[in-house]
C-alpha cells in the first residue's frame, strides 16, 4: 500500500516534499505570532482545498457551498462542548456523521435527478443558504447572536479539548494537511480515483464503460464534506465564537474555492500552493503597501480578483501544473 | 531524430544553476515579504494604537463611517490636553479571520492598545489575541454580551449590550409617556426578517414583559428587507387599528414604508424604531418633511455635553453634510478612554495602561450617562440608551431626561396634515 503511495515519485519530488515539510514543522520556532496565524490560515485553508478538491478536481462535481460543511462541523463540536461539556474529537464524531450526511442528501438530490454542472453547484449554494437561515433561528446554538465558546487564559495546550496556544493549532493543522494530501493521493492512486477521473473526463463515457457514476459521485461528495467538516471544528475551537452569516456566508466558500483553482484544480499540489499564494501573498502585499505609507482597504480583494484574471488567462490549468514542469516534476507528479 | 538526453545536456549546468538562482531568489522574496511583520518600531511619545475596523467588506460602508471618529480624534485629543496617539489602521475585511491576524499584526507592530472593530464576531476574535498578549483592547461597537463575559483582564467595552440596547430602549419609551402624558395602548410590531430584524424580535418578545409597558403588541408582522412594494404589510398593519408602529427594519424599507403609510393615510399615534433606518441621513434627505415624527431608540450621545458640540462641530469641518452619530461618537470615546488612561498611568506598559483604563472615570464624554467607567468585566454598564425625534431635518434627543435637549413631538403629526 505504501509503495504505491510512492509510485512514480521521483525522488527529487520526495526531497523537494522533504525539505518543504520540514520547514513547515521548524516555522513555528522563528515565526513571529503574526506570521504564526498567517500559517494557520494557509493551512487553514490547503486542507480545505483538498477537501474541496476530491468532489471537483477529482470528480468533476462544481460545489459553491461548501461553507455549508465548515459550519455543519463547526456548529455541531461547539454547541456539543458548549452544553453537555463534549469534546472536540468526540463532537467530530458526530460532526463529520452530520456534515457526511448533508452531502449525501445533496449529492442524492443532484444525482438521482440527473442535476449536474451549474445546475448543481446553484444547489449547492442553496442549501448552504438554507443552513446559513436555519442557524439564524436555531435558538440552541443562539441563532443570530453567536455561539460563543468558553475562552481563558492557557498555560499549557490541552490537545484533548483544543484549549491553548495558536501553535497547537498550527500544528493540528499541519498534520491534517499532510493526511489530507497522503489520503487524496492514495485515492487518486486507487480503482476509485481513476473512476473518479473518468467521470470528471467524460461522465456518459464512463458510464458506458460500467462504471456506476452516482455510486462514485456519492462517495466523492460525502468524503469531501466529512473531511471539510473537520476544518469546521477546528475553526469553531480557534476562533471561539460561530456567526451563521460569517461561518454560511457564501463568501466564505468563494474563499474555500479560490486556492485550488489558482493553484491549480484536480492537482494535489494545487490547494496547497494556491493556499500559499493567495494568502501568503495577499498578507505580504498589505504589509508592503503599510511600509510606504498606503492604506488602501480592499487592497486585498482586488489583489484577488487580479490573480484570477491573470490565472485565468495565463495558466487555465492553474500555478502548480506549471510551476512543476518549471522544477521538473510535471511528467511524474502531479 | 535522437533527442539529446536532457541529463546530458550542456545546458544543465546552467538550468541547475537557474534554479539554484530562482530558489534562492524565492527565499529572498520570502523574507523581504515576511520582514514587515516582524519589524517592532521604536517607541515614541506619543501612544500606538492599533485600530481595527471592517473598512472592506460587506461593513465597509460602517466600518468608514467609523473611520471619521478616528479622524477627527487627534485634534480634539489634543486640544483636551490628552498624549498624542499614533494611529495604526487595520483593515478587518469584515471577517474573523481577518480581524485576528490583522491584531497580531499590529501587536508585532508596536501596538500598545487596540482598539475596534464594530462587529461582535470580529470583536471577540481580537480580544483572544489581546487578552493573549496582555494588550488592553478597548472595543467601540459590538454587542453581543459573552464578549465580556469570559473574565478578560484586558478588554473593555464602552458600548451597551444587547440586553442593555433593549432594556434601555423600553425605559426610553416609558419616560416619553411619561413626559406628554399619554401612552399607546396597542401597537403592531414590524420587523425585518433578516437575522438582525429576527434576533431583534426574539429579544423584545423576551424583554418587553419585564418592562411592564402600557401597550401591547396586537399585530407582528414581518417582511423581506429587500422588498419593492410593502402596501400589503401597510395595510395589514392599519387595517389592526393599533395606536402605535414599533419598527425594527433598514434604511430602504423605512423609506419605503413612510411612502406607504403617506399613501394609505396612517398615521398612527407613534412610530417607535429600535434599530437603523428612521434616523439616518438618507432617509432624513429623501423624505424631506415627510420624515418628521418617528422616534428611534438607540445608543447615541447626549447633545447637552459640551464635547458633543465640540465633535459635531469637528465632524461638520471635516465631513459636511455627515451628522454625528453612533459610530462617530463610540469610536471616538474608544480613543478617548486610551489617551485618557495612558495619561494617568503615565506608561505605555500594557499591564499600567489597563490597570489604568479600569480605573477610567471620565465624566467629560458625548455616551449619555454620568460617564465613562467600568465594572469589573470591564462593562461600561452605565450606559444610557436614547430617544431621538427626527424634526426638521435634524435629530432631536427626547430621552433620557438629562440628555435630552427637546420636548417630544406627540402625537405624530398625521401625514395628510403636513404643508
Amino acid at each position: 500500500m505504501l509503495s504505491r503511495l510512492f509510485e512514480n515519485v521521483s525522488r527529487r519530488a520526495l526531497v523537494l516534499l522533504g525539505v518543504l515539510l520540514v520547514g513547515l514543522f521548524g516555522a513555528p520556532i522563528v515565526a513571529s505570532d503574526y506570521l504564526l496565524t498567517v500559517l494557520i490560515l494557509i493551512l487553514y485553508f490547503a486542507y480545505i482545498g483538498q477537501a474541496w478538491n476530491i468532489m471537483m478536481g477529482f470528480a468533476g462535481q462544481l460545489s459553491l457551498g461548501h461553507a455549508l460543511y465548515v459550519g455543519l462541523g463547526a456548529y455541531t463540536a461547539a454547541a456539543l462542548y458548549v452544553h453537555f461539556g463534549i469534546g472536540p474529537w468526540l463532537g467530530l464524531l458526530v460532526a463529520v456523521p452530520i456534515a457526511g450526511l448533508a452531502g449525501a442528501f445533496i449529492g442524492y438530490l443532484a444525482f438521482r435527478f440527473k442535476v449536474g454542472g451549474v445546475y448543481f453547484a446553484i444547489l449547492t449554494i442553496a442549501v448552504a443558504e438554507f443552513a446559513r437561515v436555519g442557524f439564524d433561528h436555531l435558538s440552541w446554538t443562539n441563532g443570530s447572536s453567536g455561539l460563543f465558546l468558553p475562552v481563558a487564559q492557557y498555560t499549557r495546550n490541552d490537545l484533548w479539548l483544543l484549549r491553548g496556544q495558536p501553535v497547537m493549532f498550527y500544528y493540528i493543522l499541519l498534520v491534517a494537511v499532510v493526511l489530507a494530501f497522503v489520503f487524496c493521493r492514495a485515492l487518486l492512486q486507487s480503482r476509485i480515483g481513476y473512476f473518479w477521473l473518468a467521470i470528471r473526463e467524460d461522465e456518459e463515457a464512463a458510464r458506458s464503460a460500467g462504471i456506476d457514476t452516482f455510486r462514485y459521485k456519492m462517495i466523492a461528495v460525502i468524503i469531501s464534506s466529512a473531511m471539510t467538516s473537520f476544518a469546521g471544528v477546528i475553526y469553531a475551537f480557534y476562533y471561539n465564537n460561530l456567526f451563521p452569516e460569517q461561518v454560511f456566508h457564501i463568501s466564505r466558500s468563494i474563499e474555500i474555492i479560490l486556492g485550488p483553482i489558482v493553484g491549480g484544480v484536480g492537482t494535489l499540489f494545487g490547494p496547497i500552493i494556491g493556499a500559499f499564494l493567495l494568502t501568503g501573498m495577499s498578507e505580504t502585499l498589505i504589509a508592503a503597501l503599510h511600509a510606504l505609507g498606503v492604506d488602501i482597504p480592499g487592497a486585498k480583494q482586488v489583489f484577488y480578483g487580479f490573480c484570477l484574471l491573470l490565472v485565468i488567462a495565463a495558466l487555465p490549468d492553474g500555478i502548480w501544473p506549471w510551476l512543476s514542469r518549471r522544477i521538473g516534476l510535471s511528467e511524474r507528479e502531479k | 531524430m535522437k533527442r539529446k538526453s536532457p541529463s546530458k545536456s550542456p545546458s544543465k549546468a546552467a538550468s541547475v544553476s537557474r534554479r539554484v538562482f530562482t530558489a534562492g531568489l524565492g527565499a529572498v522574496g520570502f523574507t523581504a515579504g515576511i520582514a514587515p511583520f516582524n519589524i517592532v518600531r521604536a517607541q515614541g511619545a506619543a501612544l500606538k494604537v492599533g485600530v481595527l475596523l471592517p473598512r472592506s467588506g460587506f461593513q465597509a460602508g460602517i466600518g468608514q463611517d467609523c473611520q471619521r471618529g478616528v479622524d477627527i480624534a487627534a485634534g480634539l485629543l489634543k486640544d483636551m490636553g490628552l498624549p498624542n496617539l499614533q494611529i495604526m489602521n487595520a483593515d478587518t475585511e469584515t471577517n474573523v479571520d481577518v480581524a485576528r491576524s490583522r491584531a497580531e499584526k499590529l501587536i508585532g507592530e508596536g501596538a500598545q492598545v487596540l482598539m475596534g472593530a464594530f462587529d461582535s464576531g470580529q470583536s471577540s476574535a481580537i480580544a483572544q489575541v489581546a487578552e493573549q498578549k496582555g494588550i488592553p483592547y478597548v472595543i467601540n461597537i459590538a454587542a453581543a454580551p459573552p464578549i465580556t463575559e469570559q473574565g478578560y483582564k484586558f478588554v473593555f467595552r464602552n458600548f451597551p449590550t444587547a440586553g442593555m440596547i433593549l432594556g434601555g430602549a423600553f425605559t426610553a419609551q416609558k419616560e416619553i409617556f411619561a413626559a406628554v402624558g399619554s401612552a399607546p395602548k396597542t401597537a403592531v410590531f414590524m420587523h425585518v426578517n433578516d437575522t438582525f430584524g429576527t434576533s431583534m424580535a426574539g429579544g423584545i418578545g423576551a424583554v418587553m414583559p419585564k418592562f411592564d409597558m402600557p401597550y401591547k403588541i396586537v399585530e407582528t408582522i414581518a417582511y423581506d428587507p429587500a422588498a419593492r412594494d410593502l402596501a400589503v404589510e401597510i395595510s395589514k398593519a392599519k387595517a389592526t387599528g393599533a395606536d402605535a408602529l414599533v419598527m425594527v427594519s433598514r434604511l430602504n424599507d423605512a423609506i419605503l414604508l413612510t411612502r406607504e403609510m403617506v399613501k394609505q393615510r396612517w398615521s398612527p399615534m407613534a412610530i417607535m424604531s429600535m434599530g437603523p433606518g428612521w434616523y439616518e441621513d438618507q432617509y432624513l434627505k429623501t423624505l424631506g418633511k415627510l420624515a418628521d415624527g418617528p422616534l428611534s431608540f438607540v445608543p447615541w450621545y447626549d447633545p447637552n455635553k459640551p464635547l458633543s458640540k465640540t465633535l459635531e462641530e469637528a465632524l461638520a469641518k471635516t465631513n459636511p453634510g455627515v451628522s454625528l452619530n453612533t459610530n462617530h461618537v463610540y469610536t471616538f470615546e474608544a480613543l478617548l478612554i486610551a489617551a485618557d488612561a495612558y495619561k494617568r498611568a503615565g506608561s505605555a506598559d500594557p499591564k499600567a495602561l489597563a490597570d489604568a483604563i479600569r480605573a477610567t472615570n471620565i465624566t467629560n464624554n458625548v455616551s449619555p450617562g454620568p460617564g465613562i467607567q467600568f465594572d469589573a468585566k470591564g462593562q461600561n454598564d452605565k450606559l444610557k440608551i436614547s430617544g431621538i425625534q427626527n424634526r426638521g431635518g435634524k435629530l432631536l434627543t427626547v430621552a433620557p431626561k438629562e440628555a435630552a435637549n427637546a420636548k417630544a413631538e406627540w402625537p405624530l403629526t398625521p401625514y395628510d396634515k403636513r404643508a
